[in-house]
């Protein structure tokens, strides 16, 4: 297994890495921002709603 | 031209541009003052500013000119994001600039310049901001129309009508729901987004191969094409200016700036700055991959000199039907994020600061939104007409540097003299404004010029961006020792 990796890599460890950086990067924060962000979203509008509220109050 | 798209692709791509416009006019209503047109009312909090920064950072645009960096450059084409993601880490952490400028309670940059060097100054930055920003956006139509035509394979007279729908399109909900729209279609853009970038990298990575990638770049480019220092085209020259133009982006790009300054406060835009910051390789790396790959699988000959066009020409024949819907509808979600935060960045720049002066008896609300909403407008007209005339000479990732250095450098030296150097003052400032922004703009004229193209050539543009940054902090030294002392005590 480690042979295996160690061809795939091969010299050019410094940019697979960067490569599988980024692979895992997108696979982890688009689920998270996809479930944050959406209650982000809800949030913003309810606070917006709230101060137009009180404004025409 | 052969593609693989076809009818199922079409309505996957029509289908997502129906649920962004629907979701960018909803959010009209909660438009109330001039404050959550341009930044949605400070409400912003982390995850969605992390999904709206990296939905504006990376438009179609940015995948051709990465793109084409990875075939021109191999892996050493990266670099630029990989300067830029430690730019951003380490400011999102220390809070360097931003938050100075966030506490402050600024909606423009040249806002907080007015508080230490005058209100001409607040003027004249406004005024190389848009500048300089409307020149950089210039070309994302044409090449954003570029990679549609190439790849959906539509005849290049369609490239024009294509562009002038896309824009039309985010124009709509940019002019009716401001930031608010461009959060939330940024949110959605995002994620489909990063679907469709995944899907094709893990495609590439997988039936192309490492292997023949690597090889690829190492027979073409030797090992310039894994070090930027032994590039033949780049050098220390390169990565310097790289350096110096991604560290002043990362503190005065209006669009970037604007997610800092839209966060409900300044801990909440140094996260999205850390937690963003890796984004930025991925920006760069994963396009250059796909160009990468282009170099490995298309005969030099059918690339010839248009190496802009590689990528999407290697990818409309390479990805399947069905995932080419995905893949179109990630890059009009790439485009329209893009084109949406960054009419309303400039636009709210000529606003705040340009319009500054003739708003000295305070206008309404409702006025103030009317105004904003009729420059968005205008900067759509503006970038249909540049758009379609401006020829693009030489590689587009050096165009957008050295236009973007127009105002990044002269900004970035007054954004840090004025939070961290008590002795800067006004005639600093416009000595660092004149230099900023003359430097590029000649180095353009030149260009373009048949009789001094070689003398740009001789100078190149890495010189030429990288003298412009130590002059402007040169002039910000030299201006503001000048200056009476007397004068600096406001």
């Amino acid at each position: 297994m480690g042979e295996m990796l160690s061809g795939l890599v091969g010299e050019h460890w410094f940019w697979a890495l960067l490569t599988a950086g980024c692979v895992l990067w997108y696979c982890s924060v688009t689920v998270i921002v996809a479930v944050r962000g959406a209650s982000d979203i809800g949030e913003m509008l309810r606070r917006l709603a709230s101060s137009q509220d009180k404004s025409l109050q | 031209m052969e593609t693989h798209f076809t009818w199922i692709d079409g309505s996957i791509v029509g289908l997502y541009l129906l649920a962004t416009m629907a979701a960018g006019v909803m959010v009209r209503r909660f438009v109330g003052k001039v404050e959550h047109f341009l930044v949605a009312g400070r409400e912003m909090n982390v995850f969605l500013g992390v999904a709206s920064l990296a939905a504006t950072e990376f438009g179609m645009v940015t995948c051709m000119y990465t793109a084409q960096n990875g075939y021109d450059k191999g892996f050493s084409g990266a670099t630029p994001g990989i300067l830029q993601a430690l730019a951003m880490l380490v400011v999102g952490l220390t809070g360097f600039c931003i938050k100075p400028l966030r506490d402050a309670g600024v909606i423009t940059i040249p806002e907080l310049f007015e508080k230490r060097f005058g209100p001409r100054i607040r003027w004249m930055s406004g005024v190389v901001i848009v500048l300089g920003g409307l020149l950089n956006m210039g070309v994302f139509l044409r090449t954003g129309g570029d990679f549609l035509v190439n790849v959906c394979g539509l005849d290049l007279h369609y490239l024009e009508i294509t562009m002038t729908l896309l824009l039309v399109f985010v124009a709509v909900y940019t002019i009716l729901g401001g930031m608010l729209s461009v959060l939330v279609t940024d949110y959605l853009q995002f994620i489909v987004m990063s679907l469709g970038l995944l899907v094709v990298t893990v495609m590439v990575l997988t039936q192309v191969g490492w292997g023949q990638m690597t090889e690829a770049v190492a027979s073409r480019y030797g090992e310039g094409g894994f070090n930027p220092f032994l590039h033949e085209d780049m050098g220390w020259s390169y990565v310097l200016f790289n350096l110096m133009l991604n560290i002043a982006a990362v503190l005065t790009w209006q669009t970037t700036i604007q997610r800092v300054l839209a966060a409900k406060d300044t801990r909440t835009g140094q996260r999205v700055y850390s937690l963003t910051s890796f984004f930025f390789v991925c920006r760069f790396l994963i396009p250059g991959l796909w160009g990468i790959a282009a170099l490995a699988m298309l005969a030099p000959e059918s690339v010839g000199d248009s190496t802009l066009l590689a990528m999407p020409r290697f990818l409309c024949t390479f990805v399947p039907t069905g995932i080419l819907g995905i893949l179109v509808a990630a890059m009009l979600a790439a485009d329209m994020s893009t084109d949406s935060a960054y009419m309303l960045s400039w636009g709210s720049v000529i606003y705040n600061d340009i319009l500054a002066p003739f708003r000295k008896s305070k206008w309404t609300e409702s006025r103030g939104i009317l105004v904003n909403r009729m420059i968005v407008a205008g900067i759509g007209v503006f970038l249909l007409i540049y758009g379609l005339w401006y020829p693009l000479k030489g590689d587009l990732w050096t165009y957008l540097g050295v236009t973007g250095t127009i105002y990044l450098s002269s900004m970035s030296v007054l954004l840090i003299s004025c939070c961290y150097w008590k002795r800067a003052n006004s005639w600093g400032a416009l000595g660092a404004i004149l230099v900023g922004a003359v430097i590029p703009v000649t180095f353009l004229v030149i260009e373009q010029v048949d009789a001094t193209e070689e003398l740009a050539k001789w100078i190149g543009p890495y010189y030429s961006g990288i003298a412009t940054y130590i002059l402007a902090g040169l002039a910000m030294v030299i201006g503001s020792l000048l200056k009476p002392n007397s004068d600096t005590k406001r």
